[in-house]
């Protein structure tokens, strides 16, 4: 409740931030509308030339690039304006602040910036998602549709994981302005179902960058294809993940408050 | 005896700074193999601040002030020694202490930039889980004692740096803090400006009663504010006590300023020692030992042609000086 509370209140000053600058704001406006356009356009010249990839079929292609477009917009929406937040705040000093309020200082620095502009996105990404699972219904089961969202969300947890380890890097190294071009990097290569590449990178992709783990399994899993023991495997991997960020985090608040002057 | 608030025994803190000559050789080389050098920025300090106290925290550039403040705020671990503030180690950063204490730095900004700072205060009132009607009540007490309401709805990036100020500090009390880390909270701002924040941060301890611990580089902030200071010097505490038994202490002379009849007619060197006096050209000024004071005046009264005498402290940047160089 409370947490719902504070997001509120994050989001409303990101309106309010969004809003103070006219010229800004028309300008985001209109850029933004046109890069809706462009996407959709896109979208349209792919699925109109293929039907299917690496043996996918249409749906389950769309519901992988809604999947791809969800997580990059948490790439664009709210990591990366936080990374430049954050890296901001241990030159400038200003984390000493984020450190010092009564709340969780992870929560605090994830969610402090949001790009407002990139909710268009997360529709259409949730649009995409819907689409292709509705083409692609006929060979999949409600609990397919269930293990999907389940593990669309663990798979974005590990993304962000993966972001929290990356930024609290900084805290050793100080200046670590390439935090979120490396995840960006590795985002990149969820792009495509990881069973286009070739076995070796699949399972570097799978098990050391588990970036696949949040595009193409939830795919797999919409598509029947996971057995129970995976499924509850990724899960897995999503909550320790998570509590190893956390962990890093925290050694990393520590070690900020050993060393900083 | 009020209980005590701030508690700081053997507090102790070691930097590992890199090291290296100038020139681009010793860049290359420092960064295959790097040089740390120890720097000991605060070495083993006590003492204690009671509930309600205003305490001065003085000393020079590098000192160590900065480092003790946030050791005590709990954004530092200090290399040794504990500290006690309310009942908590303040680097455990636990949600209670977190929301009975506040620091404010003058230097650094809490307010986001393009918004107006209430839109801010709003934020800080979600994080600290204020409710409506005490938020409302604190704002309005904040807004009484430093005019808050006109600052309030121009973006932050508008303001001056005194009104910045103002919000700032408003923005850090919110909450209510019990006790209050000031780091700098004059700096830069001019003097009208630098007395009210000081008017504001004496009623405001009168009001609540909350422990004022502030470090600053203005002389006239602790003289106006604080009835007691610690100096800190090369990391070690020098004193801690009341101003007036500093100056006792380690500057047992008073200053005599008398206005003449006819300036510069009078040679005062035979009184005392003659010492230039920036803010006040109308006089002339002698400095003369403590115990002295009496006699000289009487002499002056009675062999010259005076308008006006008063007899005051030496200014206490001379006092901390004379203190430092020891």
């Amino acid at each position: 409740m409370h947490t719902l509370k504070l997001l509120s209140a994050f989001f409303k000053v990101n309106v309010q931030m969004a809003l103070a600058y006219r010229a800004d704001t028309v300008v985001n406006i209109l850029l933004n509308l046109m890069w809706l356009g462009w996407e959709l356009l896109s979208l349209n010249i792919i699925f109109s030339n293929t039907t299917s990839l690496g043996g996918w079929g249409i749906g389950e292609l769309i519901a992988l690039l809604g999947v791809f477009r969800l997580v990059n917009t948490m790439m664009i929406a709210l990591i990366w304006p936080n990374t430049e937040k954050f890296n901001q705040s241990i030159r400038d000093g200003s984390m000493d602040y984020t450190i010092l309020q009564p709340a969780n200082s992870m929560f605090l620095v994830t969610f402090s910036r949001m790009t407002i502009w990139r909710i268009w996105d997360l529709v259409l990404a949730i649009v995409l998602i819907v689409v292709g699972i509705n083409i692609s219904g006929d060979t999949t089961t409600s609990l397919n549709i269930l293990t999907f969202i389940l593990l669309t969300v663990s798979g974005a947890i590990i993304i962000y994981s993966l972001w929290i380890v990356l930024i609290s890097l900084t805290f050793w190294f100080t200046k670590f302005d390439n935090n979120v071009t490396i995840l960006q990097a590795l985002l990149d290569a969820g792009r495509y179902p990881a069973t286009v590449y070739p076995v070796w990178l699949r399972i570097i992709v799978t098990f050391v960058i588990p970036i696949a783990v949040a595009t193409t399994v939830p795919l797999q899993a919409l598509r029947g294809d996971l057995d129970a023991v995976r499924i509850l495997m990724f899960i897995a991997i999503g909550i320790a993940s998570f509590l190893v960020a956390s962990r890093v985090w925290k050694a990393g608040l520590k070690r900020y408050s050993g060393a900083s002057s | 005896m009020s209980p005590i608030t701030i508690h700081a025994e053997n507090l102790s803190k070691t930097y590992q700074v890199p090291e290296r000559e100038g020139g681009f050789g010793a860049a290359v080389q420092s960064f295959f193999k790097r040089k740390y050098n120890d720097v000991k920025a605060v070495q083993q300090v006590n003492f204690e601040i009671e509930q309600g106290e205003v305490v001065g925290f003085l000393g020079p550039n590098g000192a160590g002030k900065t480092t003790t403040l946030k050791m005590l705020s709990g954004l530092l671990h200090p290399t040794e020694g504990t500290a006690n503030v309310l009942g908590f180690t303040p680097w455990e950063l636990k949600p209670e202490y977190l929301r009975s204490m506040t620091l404010v730095m003058g230097q650094r900004n809490r307010l986001s930039w393009d918004i107006p700072a209430a839109d801010s205060f709003l934020l800080n009132q979600a994080i600290y889980r204020l409710p409506d009607d005490e938020y409302k009540e604190t704002y309005k007490e904040l807004d009484e004692l430093l005019e808050l309401e006109p600052l309030m709805k121009k973006p932050v990036r508008n303001l001056s740096l005194g009104e910045r100020m103002k919000c700032e500090i408003a923005a850090g009390l919110l909450h209510r803090p019990k006790v209050l880390f000031l780091d700098e909270p004059t700096i830069g701002l001019d003097i009208t400006g630098q007395a009210r924040i000081r008017e504001f941060l004496r009623e405001y301890n009168k009001r609540t009663g909350a422990t004022i611990l502030l470090t600053s580089h203005y002389m006239a902030d602790v003289t106006a504010l604080c009835e007691r200071i610690i100096i800190i010097h090369h990391g070690q505490l020098k004193y801690d006590g009341g101003i007036a038994d500093l100056s006792r202490k380690i500057a047992p002379f008073k200053l005599i300023g008398v206005r003449l009849a006819e300036v510069d007619s009078h040679d005062l060197t035979k009184y005392g020692t003659p010492v230039q006096n920036e803010e006040d050209w109308e006089k002339q000024y002698i400095q003369v030992k403590a115990e002295d004071v009496t006699r000289v005046t009487s002499g002056l009264l009675a062999d010259l042609p005076i308008h006006d005498i008063t007899i005051t402290d030496p200014p206490i940047e001379d006092v901390i000086e004379r203190a430092f160089n020891e």
